[in-house]
């Protein structure tokens, strides 16, 4: 019963686990959907209960028309085991048999079928792995290892592919290289594709949609793009890594010019025209990495807010450097580069202006 | 070889060959149960296979001597009329030896990731074949390890035997009842000799035992040239 042929996956799913209740709802088409949250939020549990190795305590799993799963009040149970549901999960360490080759790993679903050797070659090819057949898992690095998961993955022929943090066993720099490999590779499968992880830069890079989960809910879906750069929603925006999030008050609106006017005390901002009226308690949040620094104040830019400030701490954080700015009581923060730092001499009780384009600002929801 | 060493050397091999297989099969499944199943009483069910190794032989023979018995089900019931013959000398054997067998089995099913079990499920395999494709090929040296060492013991295997098969020379005196028969006959080249025997045996299946756990330790196991082709 496929509707007009298109792969459609529905999960409305309660599972209980160690006390911690988990009701997520998806509906998955030929497409690469995101799940994304903090760890602990749900996220392996899903995909666990999607793949059948554990039990929801109640709800529904049904692909194509076909009920994988089945449990409720006044319905007969429907359960189909692991092996039967045509799931392909790639673990987060990906699983690999170590006592088989990259070869055999390939080719374990497809046991006892003619021409198994072949087509397990011709995926090993496919993913770059030509050579590396009669290597043991332990012998490959870890992006190749990713590469055996997905191969195998993909030899059982699955109508869902699930993959569980698939970049985080891998170091930073082999994480960027392989996305577009990955990227390219799922949207060949042209199956649903469930992908989840905790990297706002993986959402981007491989997510069609992306759906946020925290604490067991899913909080907001929608394009990642959209969502991520606009969280509706001040927990939303906490969990998609918006640093800074404040609590102003509308001092007043200027609809002419599409802006509204908040502050506390000497802060003052600049936000995008939002349905709110003065005197209001609102939250607003803009990236880190929107905030720029300047030693004097900034002539001739285009951005509105530019706020002086006093430098409280200058931290590495990876590929970039985090300041923390004391303006007027309120902490910024903003993200910039190590070349940055050393030319503008960051350092704590530096004096300094932090700038902030009106539309980088939003008000968030509670 | 004479006679006198060869005989009881036939024989013991024969009861070890027979115990062997006893403790492969009813090893395996009780090591697999109790590191996979966790069933209430585990910790009971364990205990009472592990005291052959602390009980003296004597009490896990007399054990068997009333299981086997007269006036016992199995005898009466099942027809299992066995006492006196060699293959009680290979069930009592097979009984002391389990639980080093359980014991290094259940540590190597326990040891293994459930993930690579949950992912051959997901790839289509069903539990006979999870089991065999991927459990036991992760536990073979473990398992391995359990049987030799299982193995060796009861080759080495005295006093149950001597409770429920006897020494009867050329049908139940096995090479360690033989050492004490030829001690009480005071011909002491011939107990030498056997002594021998049984503790060059012995050392070779420890010595292998250790060794498979040896290589289990450091992670990635040695590749043969067979599994390359």
């Amino acid at each position: 019963m496929s509707l007009g042929g298109i792969p459609n996956l529905l999960v409305d799913i309660e599972v209980q686990r160690n006390g911690f209740n988990l009701r997520v709802a998806l509906d998955v088409q030929s497409e690469v959907m995101v799940l994304f949250g903090p760890s602990g939020s749900g996220k392996s549990t899903t995909l666990q209960a999607i793949a059948g190795l554990i039990t929801p305590r109640k709800g529904t799993i049904v692909f194509n028309g076909e009920t994988l799963f089945q449990r409720g009040r006044a319905v007969p149970l429907v359960n189909a085991p692991a092996r039967k549901r045509r799931i392909g999960y790639v673990f987060q360490d990906y699983a690999l048999f170590p006592h088989l080759t990259a070869l055999r790993n390939i080719a374990f679903p497809l046991w006892k079928r003619p021409g198994a050797g072949s087509r397990a070659r011709e995926l090993l090819e496919q993913m770059g792995l030509s050579g590396l057949g009669n290597s043991y898992p332990h012998e490959l690095s870890g992006g190749q290892q990713q590469r055996v998961a997905i191969a195998r993955a993909l030899a059982a022929e699955p109508q869902v592919l699930l993959l569980d943090e698939p970049f985080s066993a891998l170091d930073l720099e082999t994480r960027r290289r392989v996305r577009g490999e990955v990227r390219k590779v799922l949207h060949e499968t042209h199956i649903p594709v469930v992908l989840v992880t905790h990297d706002r830069e993986e959402v981007l890079a491989l997510g069609d949609r992306v759906a946020v989960i925290d604490q067991g809910h899913i909080v907001a879906h929608g394009a990642p793009l959209a969502l991520l750069g606009h969280p509706p929603r001040e927990r939303v925006a906490r969990l998609t890594g918006m640093k800074n999030i404040i609590r102003l008050q509308v001092l007043g609106a200027d609809p002419a010019e599409g802006i509204l006017h908040c502050g506390r005390g000497e802060f003052l901002l600049e936000v995008p025209l939002s349905d709110v009226h003065a005197g209001q308690e609102v939250m607003v949040g803009f990236r880190a990495d929107d905030v720029l620094l300047a030693t004097t104040k900034p002539v001739g830019l285009s951005a509105r807010n530019a706020i002086p400030g006093k430098v409280v701490s200058v931290q590495s954080i990876g590929t970039v450097y985090e300041v923390i700015m004391d303006c007027s009581g309120i902490y910024l923060m903003s993200h910039i580069t190590r070349r940055a730092v050393e030319e503008l001499g960051v350092k704590p009780q530096v004096g300094l202006w932090a700038v902030v384009k009106t539309a980088s600002c939003f008000i968030l929801h509670e | 070889m004479p006679g006198p060493i060869l005989e009881p050397l036939r024989l013991s091999f024969q009861v070890m060959a027979l115990a062997t297989l006893l403790l492969f099969v009813f090893g395996l499944i009780l090591g697999v149960l109790l590191a996979r199943v966790k069933f209430p009483g585990h910790l009971a069910i364990e205990t009472i296979i592990l005291l052959p190794l602390v009980l003296p032989p004597s009490v896990v023979g007399y054990y068997l001597l009333v299981a086997l018995g007269r006036g016992s089900p199995l005898k009466e019931w099942a027809g299992l009329d066995i006492l006196f013959t060699w293959w009680a000398a290979a069930l009592a054997s097979a009984l002391v030896g389990l639980p080093l067998m359980v014991l290094s089995t259940r540590a190597a099913v326990a040891n293994i990731n459930p993930a690579l079990e949950n992912a051959a499920r997901t790839l289509g395999s069903s539990e006979p074949g999870v089991f065999f494709r991927v459990t036991l090929p992760l536990a073979r040296r473990g398992v391995l390890a359990g049987l030799v060492l299982g193995a060796a013991r009861a080759l080495g295997e005295f006093g149950a035997t001597l409770m429920v098969a006897g020494s009867i020379p050329g049908r139940t005196q096995t090479l360690p009842l033989a050492i004490y028969d030829a001690v009480q006959n005071r011909d002491y080249i011939l107990a030498n000799q056997m002594v021998l025997i049984m503790t060059g045996i012995a050392f070779v299946g420890l010595w292998w035992a250790r060794r498979q756990e040896e290589v289990r330790k450091p992670g990635p196991r040695q590749q043969t040239q067979e599994e390359i082709e």
